[in-house]
């Protein structure tokens, strides 16, 4: 199925909420310069999933996750990864836009300072400018970089996350509902700029709307009660599921 | 039947039996509420009105001016100057050098008096005898000289001035005269005796029993002074280093479980029991000095840890977790999430909480006893001496002063007491508004 390089590879992935079961054994290969989506129904585990790639569940007293998890052959669960580090290089857009209640310039800049990226405010300027582009709000933003970030409408707020997230170079982008907390407009702008994104990053978007999985994604999984019922091209998820339960779904029988 | 007809017609103008009980329910509890904060406002302004009618006199001392000559004879018998020589002359025979040159100016102005020359010298304080041999050692060249100096008024004649005393009570007093009295109100018609603001009362050391007149607060305020600083560097940074511990490091477990309903006990722990706990630790074990400000700002310091730690967690609570995630998100250790967005989140409520634990710190009284911080101290404590450390000086408290000088016989101290209580009120009143102040100027909408 894949003649992409492989950017992400999950094997026997298992992860527990305490004695909760949350995702049972997941296996799955994510391909680079592509937007892949988890689709599912609420509480199926696909943030959980999510999570586990740039390790935020470590952050989740309670949480274990068992299996392996490789991005670029390397086990990001190995003992000597330090998950700051991963997370420069696999940034996260959240449900909710959630800037930081500083100034759209230090939104951005804030992750390239911390990983010491620009030597001088020249290059960090030039950086904050390249991933408000990027995030295709510079033109919306460069009058009012020293504004606060939370003063942005909720469509903006996503862009500048997205933008934050890109700051810091990352190689993998994931977003968890990204669109989940905007009107449609908003949601219009952000797809179109991940479809943008997908030349330069490895993309995993969770979603609940099957439209946006269809109109964004290359490929498509489909999660149900913690397993991974089925992964494929979006194309033949959305008109030929081979899975029963796929099929309830998408044709809105499960959800 | 129609069914339509079967329902009673009901119209919204009149109001049905349920709805008016539902809306005499709602009168009436807001007529418990009412009553409720009307007592609480009554009973705050009886206690202000009284503790400002009784304590506002203690702002106010009565003073009177003397022009006497320094005999050279009694106060310098070798005519050398020499301090080592002339220190053997005590506030007693000032008292009497003083008096006669009381005596001596009422005789010059023409006040006739039926009193004792004893009788006369007590219309002065007996600090007045200290003012003079201080100015007198301090300028040995006033002796031979004669000099106009202005000098206390004993308690009674203050009192007499504040309307305290009259003639009838003087009549049953017998540490005063009517015809002291008299003499008070011939020098005060001369403009010699007169009612001024007492820096004094703010500035001067406590005085002893007999001369409620001359006792100040200088040393109690430096002493809580000295022991907030205490609490403030102490319990502020290990406060708030447990609360960020506890709140973002810790894992949650039994033992964090533990920890956390101990904190909360400790919160309700009565003071006092701080006080033996600080005996036991500081002055038995540590071997610090009894009736420091060190002492007690420790004491202090483990009373309100706990009263800083439980709002400085809730403060860190209510920082959004989405905040924690974006700062995760870009790949911030969870030392730099906390200090770099977390912290300066949960900043003004820390801030809150901490002010307020100084000000109970401020006001407490019990734990102070039992370390000797109600010793009578002259002294103003020093910050820091080789011999006895920083803050390791003998000093008083605030509150303590209050409680001592309450019980003292002399009714003069009545007021003293109250004037205290407004001075710690206002110390207290200025940290609350503190607290408002830097909650209003640095809360943040996110
Ligand atoms: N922090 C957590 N602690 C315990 N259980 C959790 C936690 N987060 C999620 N879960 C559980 O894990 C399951 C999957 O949740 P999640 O990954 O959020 O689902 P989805 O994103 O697909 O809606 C749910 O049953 C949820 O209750
Ligand atoms: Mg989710």
């Amino acid at each position: 199925m894949t003649k992409l390089p492989i950017k992400i590879s999950a094997k026997n992935v298992d992860v527990f909420y305490g004695a909760a079961h949350a995702i049972k054994s997941v296996d799955v290969e994510i391909a680079d310069k592509m937007v892949t989506s988890f689709i599912g129904p609420s509480g199926c585990g696909k943030s959980t999933f999510l999570r586990c790639i740039n390790r935020m569940n470590d952050t989740i007293d309670v949480c274990r996750v068992t299996g392996d998890i490789m991005i670029d052959m390397e086990d990001i669960y190995d003992r000597r990864v330090d998950p700051v580090q991963l997370r420069a290089k696999v940034g996260m857009v959240f449900q909710k836009p959630n800037p930081f209640p500083k100034s759209i310039y230090d939104n951005v800049a804030y992750g390239p300072k911390i990983h010491g990226m620009a030597r001088n405010k020249l290059e960090l300027d030039e950086i904050v400018e390249k991933s408000l582009r990027r995030a295709a709000l510079w033109d919306e933003a460069k009058d009012r970089l020293q504004e606060p970030g939370t003063g942005l409408s909720g469509g903006q707020q996503q862009r500048l996350c997205i933008a934050r997230a890109v700051a810091t170079e990352p190689e993998v982008l994931l977003m968890d509902e990204p669109c989940s907390a905007l009107d449609p407009i908003a949601t219009a702008q952000i797809e179109q700029l991940i479809d943008e994104l997908r030349s330069s990053y490895c993309v995993v978007i969770v979603t609940h709307s099957m439209a946006q999985a269809s109109r964004v994604s290359d490929r498509t999984a489909f999660f149900h009660l913690g397993e991974l019922v089925e992964y494929g091209y979006t194309s033949h998820i959305f008109t030929n599921p081979s899975d029963k339960r796929t099929e309830s779904y998408i044709t809105g029988r499960i959800g | 039947m129609n069914l339509y007809h079967s329902k009673i017609h009901r119209s919204l103008l009149v109001k049905d039996a349920r709805t008016q009980q539902r809306n005499n329910a709602e009168l009436r509890f807001r007529a418990y509420g009412l009553t409720a904060v009307s007592v609480g406002i009554v009973a705050l302004v009886i206690l202000l009105v009284s503790i400002f009618t009784s304590g506002m006199t203690a702002f106010q001392q009565t003073k009177l001016q003397v022009t006497l000559e320094l005999p050279e004879a009694k106060l310098d018998k070798k005519g050398q100057r020499d301090l080592v020589a002339m220190k053997k002359v005590t506030t007693i025979g000032y008292f009497k050098v003083l008096g006669d040159g009381l005596i001596a100016q009422l005789e010059r102005l023409g006040i006739e008096t039926g009193l004792k020359a004893k009788e006369v010298r007590e219309i002065l304080s007996k600090e007045s005898a200290a003012t003079l041999r201080n100015a007198v050692l301090a300028d040995p060249s006033l002796i031979g000289s004669t000099v106009t100096m202005e000098f206390l008024a004993n308690g009674r004649i203050d009192g007499y001035f504040k309307g305290r005393v009259d003639r009838a009570s003087a009549q049953l007093d017998k540490n005063v005269e009517p015809g002291q009295l008299d003499i008070a109100d011939a020098l005060a018609e001369r403009r010699l005796m007169y009612t001024r603001f007492n820096f004094n009362f703010i500035l001067a050391p406590d005085a002893s029993d007999q001369r409620p007149e001359a006792a100040g607060l200088g040393v109690a305020i430096l002493g809580s002074i000295y022991m907030m600083l205490v609490v403030l560097f102490v319990a502020l940074p290990v406060g708030v280093a447990a609360s960020i511990y506890l709140e973002e490091f810790a894992p949650k477990n039994r033992l964090t479980d533990v920890i956390e309903v101990n904190i909360s006990n400790l919160a309700a722990v009565p003071s006092i029991v701080y006080g033996i706990l600080g005996l036991a630790i500081f002055i038995n074990m540590a071997q610090f000095n009894q009736s420091s400000p060190l002492v007690g700002g420790l004491v202090l310091t483990l009373m309100t840890l706990p009263r800083i730690i439980i709002p400085a967690r809730a403060a860190l609570k209510s920082v959004p977790p989405s905040i924690r995630d974006a700062a995760l998100g870009v790949g911030a250790s969870r030392m730099q999430t906390v200090l770099h967005h977390v912290l300066p989140l949960a900043a003004p409520g820390i801030l809150t909480g901490v002010i307020i634990g100084l000000g109970q710190a401020l006001g407490e009284t019990a734990p102070l006893l039992l370390i000797g911080m109600v010793a009578f101290v002259r002294e103003y404590p020093a910050a820091f001496t080789s011999d006895s450390g920083l803050f390791g000086e003998a000093s008083t408290a605030l509150p303590v002063q209050v409680f001592n000088w309450t019980q003292r016989a002399d009714p003069s101290f009545v007021e003293r007491a109250s004037g205290a209580i407004i001075v710690l009120l206002v110390f207290l009143l200025i940290m609350n508004a503190l607290a408002i102040f830097l909650r209003r100027r640095y809360e943040r909408r996110w």
